[in-house]
């Protein structure tokens, strides 16, 4: 396994998947910053709170587009090469499978980290109200990375048994706005679509006050059985995806 | 002489149409085994099946006298390279970087990369991307990546396919090559005769997915040896004389096909005939070539 993995790491050589990654960081940066920016001091005592719920929301559209491109980067290698009939007589299919999603999950871990890392970056600039709430960015991470894996998972599968990749594209893009438009329905609801559950495992709620025009962040319980029912999506998803792949015929 | 190959039955049927049907392949040890049949025949979908890239609909494939099953599949290719319809590359790579994946993957010694390159002849362009490379230097890396484990076995499909004449003539002076210099046996198959006449040892040809002959080319090359033909005012009591002086004899239409023979005995036979009052109307030399037997054998043109 650690072979295959290793050369997942080789086939990358060159494709600068990285940069796709350090692009949409990019991207949630200038947002964050921008949102910042018309804080005042009062404001900015809830800053992490601020970052905690504003970031998963933007993570519905950020995350999917970096989880189908980088599924579709590594994948599209192998079917413009025609290479899963070599590699299915040298290796197992699972094993291939396995490997691209762990060489893959490390670029969404690396998406999830850089985003944390942007929160603590202009939390300690702007003093942020109160210490880094590193238990919450924690949760954060631990949640941001179970969605976009299941998200990954999702996208590889597609990758890899499509040679058109426009197809697992286009998926990725119509679920990314799927998601985002799914917090303006019941969260009974959101959990059906798997694009929306950086919103369903948010630790933080809102209220706004129409009449004054306020709004005021607060600390949420974490919603348990979505997280479990997002395992079970997670287990289907990938358990269904590696036996098409697995049995298909090249 | 064991065979390296063997299957039984081996079928495969997509919707209701059997793309290979019954197919008996015996691939002995040492040989170049030329798979010929037209476009679409069933070639690629038996290799893949021996390779376990197809599953089979019936059948059983034994390799090196293991029977194959999903279990043993990769312990069993070990010990088998293959091309199979195209090379497999990763373009944005150089050559040495494609060869050293599968070598890792194939857990065989880094040394074999280079020697491989030099066995194709791409020693000298293996720092350059594969998309770069031309289609025959693609064809070739495919090949290194197919012999990297130095397998007994060697499987390539139609690897001469979309290469120029000069390309074609290199791959088949290098598969010819192998068998001697590394004791592989291997099967190539191919939709051109000529290829496989020039190659093969033994040769199975297939035609709608039914193997429709299996034996040395020699024997093939056998059926087109010269005959004579004869037509006579009378071949019923001709077929009896030559029955009983001992001469073959195959009634085709008007004609009597019989072996090709000395000048003295054709004019002994004239002359006999002819005190018979038989007319002889026509000798003619006939020769099927070994296009008019494929032609016979797949009921298609020579190459398609």
């Amino acid at each position: 396994m650690r072979e295959a993995i290793g050369m997942e790491a080789l086939k990358t050589k060159g494709r600068k998947i990285w940069l796709v990654v350090a692009v949409m960081m990019g991207v949630q940066m200038l947002w964050a910053g921008w949102a910042i920016s018309n804080k005042d001091a009062n404001d900015l005592v809830q800053g992490w709170l601020f970052f905690l719920y504003q970031f998963p929301m933007l993570n519905c559209i950020i995350m999917p587009v970096i989880a189908a491109v980088v599924a579709s980067r590594l994948c599209e290698v192998e079917h413009k090469g025609q290479t899963f009939k070599l590699l299915e007589t040298i290796v197992p299919a699972n094993r291939i499978f396995d490997a691209k999603f762990i060489w893959g999950s490390i670029y969404m871990f690396g998406a999830a980290l850089g985003q944390v890392a942007i929160m603590i970056g202009m939390g300690l600039m702007l003093h942020f109200g109160g210490p880094v709430p590193w238990g919450a960015l924690g949760g954060y991470l631990f949640f941001t990375l179970a969605v976009s894996l299941t998200i990954y998972a999702f996208q590889q599968v597609v990758s890899m048994l499509f040679a058109n990749q426009m197809v697992p594209m286009t998926l990725g893009l119509v679920g990314g706005f799927i998601g985002l438009f799914s917090m303006f329905f019941p969260q009974g609801f959101q959990k059906f679509i798997l694009w929306s559950y950086y919103g369903v495992l948010m630790q933080i709620g809102m209220n706004w006050d129409q009449n004054t025009r306020a709004i005021d962040f607060y600390w949420t319980a974490i919603d348990w059985s979505g997280f479990v029912l997002l395992f079970v999506f997670f287990g289907l998803i990938y358990g269904i995806g590696r036996i098409l792949f697995v049995r298909r015929e090249v | 002489m064991s065979n390296v190959i063997e299957t039984a039955g081996l079928s495969k049927e997509y919707g209701n149409v059997y793309r290979v049907k019954d197919v008996d392949l015996l691939v002995p040890e040492g040989a170049i085994y030329g798979f010929l049949g037209p476009n679409g025949a069933g070639k690629s979908t038996t290799l893949k099946m021996v390779l376990g890239l197809a599953k089979p609909t019936a059948g059983e494939i034994s390799v090196f006298g293991k029977r194959v099953n999903s279990k043993n599949r990769l312990e069993n290719l070990k010990n088998v390279g293959s091309l199979i319809e195209s090379p497999s590359y990763y373009g944005h790579l150089t050559g040495a970087e494609n060869l050293q994946i599968f070598q890792t993957l194939r857990g065989v010694p880094k040394n074999n990369i280079d020697e491989v390159l030099k066995i194709v002849r791409l020693d000298n362009q293996k720092h350059k991307k594969v998309s770069q490379y031309s289609l025959g230097m693609k064809q070739r890396l495919g090949l290194a990546s197919a012999l990297l484990g130095y397998p007994k076995l060697l499987i390539l499909d139609e690897p001469t396919n979309g290469l120029d004449p000069a390309g074609i003539q290199e791959m088949r002076e290098l598969i010819q090559s192998l068998p001697q210099k590394f004791g592989m046996t291997v099967v190539v198959s191919s939709h051109l005769l000529s290829e496989i006449d020039q190659l093969a040892t033994r040769v199975g040809i297939i035609r709608e997915g039914e193997l429709v002959y299996q034996d040395s080319l020699m024997k093939l090359h056998q059926y087109s040896q010269q005959h004579l033909a004869v037509r006579t005012m009378n071949n019923e009591v001709t077929k009896s004389f030559l029955s009983q002086n001992g001469v073959a004899w195959e009634a085709q239409d008007d004609y009597l096909i019989i072996p090709q023979m000395k000048d003295s005995m054709m004019a002994e036979i004239s002359k006999v005939l002819g005190q018979n009052n038989i007319g002889l109307v026509r000798i003619e030399e006939r020769k099927k070539s070994l296009e008019d037997i494929f032609l016979e054998l797949t009921g298609t043109a020579v190459s398609l």
